[in-house]
């Protein structure tokens, strides 16, 4: 094999291994960027549709203690403004579904508010509920605290998986910084072989050429200036050996 | 010494690594898992840096004894660490030590874990886990011998270092034959035990990785329960053959094969063998039997799997052997230590250095009886070299010397002194589990760093059978 050749070789792997691990913390460093906006996307988008649907839910509840009291007007505009915020942030949890489990824990919301907004959907102040603590007690207040609880659970669940996905990130932190540090330990080994190699092959070599033609301009011993390989110092060793037959030829004739 | 040549044979073997690693690497891109990048990279710098010294390096047809030394010590060490590669660039319980660990127990097929979710980690990775056990058992060295035809003459002073020195006076036969027929048992018996599991209903993947583990008598398992999950006689059945059939030297398994077969019986260490597990399995079972098992059916069952697991080195386990009786742990203890015989892939101090013991005492005791008679120790009828008598003599006590001092050093990690000497001794014996907190369905996580480290220590000093490591290490007296 030519010295070109293997020198070239040597040069090629290693950019080949520094390239391979470029490409690797690319790869890696890419995947947690998406992992960081799937952050945001599915999680953080529903932990706070969730809050805003708690929040909502004990406005409600406030409202219908006002209406209870007989506050008709500042309890109805209580509820209905609470309403509508948590039927907005229904719809950012219902269409972020992104969780197994999390279309179960919606669809539960769904039928717990249901049957919350039933009661208080109905006529309280100036009716016989006015007033009327037991039914609050018996009926209003445990389907708010059962609505609220599913939708806790809704968020308990995105928080986990937040949680979940923040630990993998740091996983994958460490993987994108590992294909460098193995790229430059073995960068650094291979870059000890091939001195070695370029030592034993192509350094000693030409040192024992010299040493050979130095002998042979000395003494006139021609065995010193050979190389045993087949690469460019052969070819060199032999074109010396030429010119050394050439000069004894040369001066056998004069 | 010319280190070029050792570089241009580990060369190879860091081909071998880079082939199953490529093999993963197809697996992980079949599967879709997440550890085709981990497997692809690892497989990429092993070829680089296998193919480098290919290059340069002009073919040798001979070797001598300390080059041959060097290529299997060096050939063992920088396989564990390929096979760390892909672990820490995966990841997960993966620490640099976590990876050392798990892959100096592949090659050196050990077969101990840190790994307590062994299902959550990547079909890619696990294939990867299963090939170092098949790469290790059959000593990657081997392996390239019997694919390399070049090396000639070379071939057998690689095979003294790579199998206990005793097998190769247990059975002659020429160098390059003999890896050929180590290669063509070796495979065919994984072939033959794949099929076998595949008609018990298992997946093809986890018939493959477990007899990579099995004939390699390494003890990787694809589950977190090991066999105890497929909850299947027939599976255990299967797998129990195999491991007994794993134990045996793999020449001796050869003329079975090829229809010699009274040789195998007619070998006294394999006769010890079997003698031995026969009353293993009587004395676990009569422990176990209504102490932990009512039915004499179960209490067979479990006891002949583990103490065949055990007496292999191979490490599977489809029962918690912890909580067996003392005596049943004492007589897994006495295989641990024990193990099956030379040249065959099991670990320890094996068999044959057993019945030499044995013979030696039987000696002494002829000895005392008539002082001035002359006695010889005899296997078959042959007297056996007063050398290799001394050789096994020295060895048993420098592994039981070695154990003792690893005991003690992780006793000093604050580890209870059950689960030290334990796990010391089934990692000298590169049996995997031991018994405490690092029994058979249990895993070696928990243990300080350290610790861990002392254990790759002590599975590659029984891997290489302590001696060659030795020498190795001493190699600039040699003359």
């Amino acid at each position: 094999m030519k010295l070109r050749f293997k020198i070239l070789s040597g040069f090629l792997i290693l950019s080949i291994m520094l390239f391979a691990a470029g490409i690797l913390s690319i790869y890696e460093l890419t995947k947690i960027g998406h992992s960081v906006q799937a952050l945001l996307d599915e999680n953080y988008k529903s932990i706070n549709a969730a809050k805003t649907m708690i929040e909502a839910l004990e406005r409600e509840d406030s409202g219908v203690l006002l209406l209870l009291s007989g506050e008709w007007n500042r309890g109805r505009s209580t509820i209905e403004d609470a309403d509508k915020d948590f039927q907005n942030a229904f719809q950012v949890a219902k269409n972020n579904i992104t969780i197994a489990g999390e279309a179960e824990h919606v669809e539960t919301i769904a039928r717990f508010y249901d049957r919350y907004k039933t009661l208080w959907n109905q006529p309280v102040a100036g009716t016989a509920k006015q007033g009327d603590l037991n039914w609050y007690f018996k009926q209003v207040h445990p389907a708010f605290l059962e609505a609220k609880t599913e939708v806790n659970r809704l968020m308990t669940l995105n928080d986990q998986t937040m949680y979940n996905t923040a630990s993998a990130l740091k996983n994958r932190a460490s993987r994108a910084i590992m294909p460098g540090i193995i790229a430059i330990v073995s960068a650094l080994i291979f870059t000890a072989i091939f001195n070695f190699f370029i030592n034993l092959y192509f350094i000693s070599p030409i040192k024992k050429l010299a040493d050979g033609i130095r002998s042979y301009i000395k003494t006139g011993d021609r065995s010193g200036i050979r190389a045993d390989s087949r690469d460019e110092i052969g070819e060199l060793a032999a074109a010396i050996q030429e010119l050394s037959t050439y000069r004894r030829e040369l001066g056998q004739s004069r | 010494m010319r280190p070029e040549i050792v570089m241009r044979y580990l060369g190879f073997i860091l081909l071998i690594n880079a082939l199953f690693l490529l093999i993963s690497t197809a697996i992980s891109w079949g599967q879709g898992d997440g550890s085709f990048a981990p497997l692809l990279f690892s497989a990429a710098v092993s070829f680089l840096f296998g193919v480098f010294p290919l290059i340069f390096v002009p073919p040798a047809l001979e070797i001598t004894n300390k080059e041959g030394l060097f290529i299997v010590v060096l050939g063992w060490l920088i396989s564990c660490l390929v096979g760390v590669m892909p672990y820490v660039l995966w990841g997960g319980p993966f620490t640099f030590t976590n990876a050392w660990f798990e892959s100096v127990s592949g090659f050196t097929t050990t077969g101990s874990s840190i790994l307590s979710d062994i299902e959550g980690i990547p079909p890619g990775l696990l294939f990867w886990r299963a090939s170092t056990h098949w790469l290790g058992g059959i000593g990657i060295i081997v392996f390239v011998l019997a694919v390399m035809p070049s090396m000639g003459p070379a071939a057998m002073v690689l095979y003294r270092s790579e199998i206990s020195s005793l097998a190769t006076d247990n059975f002659r036969y020429r160098t390059q034959k003999t890896l050929m027929i180590i290669l063509y048992v070796y495979v065919g018996l994984t072939v033959l035990e794949t099929l076998a599991l595949l008609t018990q209903g298992l997946s093809l993947f986890d018939a493959v990785a477990h007899s990579f583990a099995t004939i390699a008598t390494g003890g990787f398992s694809t589950k977190n329960t090991s066999i105890a999950h497929f909850a299947s006689p027939g599976v255990e059945s299967i797998l129990m053959v195999f491991m007994l059939v794993s134990g045996i030297h793999f020449g001796l398994l050869y003329l079975f094969a090829t229809g010699s077969f009274r040789k195998i019986f007619e070998s006294a260490m394999v006769r010890y063998y079997l003698g031995a597990v026969v009353l293993g399995v009587f004395a676990v079972c009569i422990s176990v039997y209504t102490a932990n098992y009512d039915s004499l059916t179960d209490a067979l069952r479990y006891s002949a799997f583990q103490v065949l697991s055990v007496g292999t080195s191979t490490g599977f386990a489809n029962a918690d052997s912890s909580v067996w009786p003392p005596l049943s742990q004492l007589v897994l203890l006495f295989f641990t230590l024990q193990c099956a015989c030379a040249g065959s892939t099991s670990g320890g101090i094996k068999v044959d250095r057993i019945v030499l013991f044995g013979k030696t005492l039987e000696k002494q005791i002829f000895k005392l009886r008539h002082p001035k008679g002359v006695f010889a120790i005899k296997i078959k009828g042959a007297t056996v070299d007063e050398e290799i008598v001394e050789a096994a003599m020295v060895y048993i006590l420098l592994y039981l010397g070695i154990l003792l001092a690893s005991t003690m050093i992780i006793t000093a990690f604050h580890v209870d002194l059950l689960s030290a000497f334990s796990g010391a001794a089934a990692a000298m014996g590169n049996v995997g589990p031991g018994f405490g907190s690092v029994g058979s369905m249990a895993n070696y996580a928990h243990l300080p760093s350290a610790v861990k480290w002392i254990l790759t220590a002590d599975m590659l000093l029984g891997r290489l059978e302590i001696f060659a490591l030795i020498l190795f290490v001493t190699i600039r007296r040699w003359k």
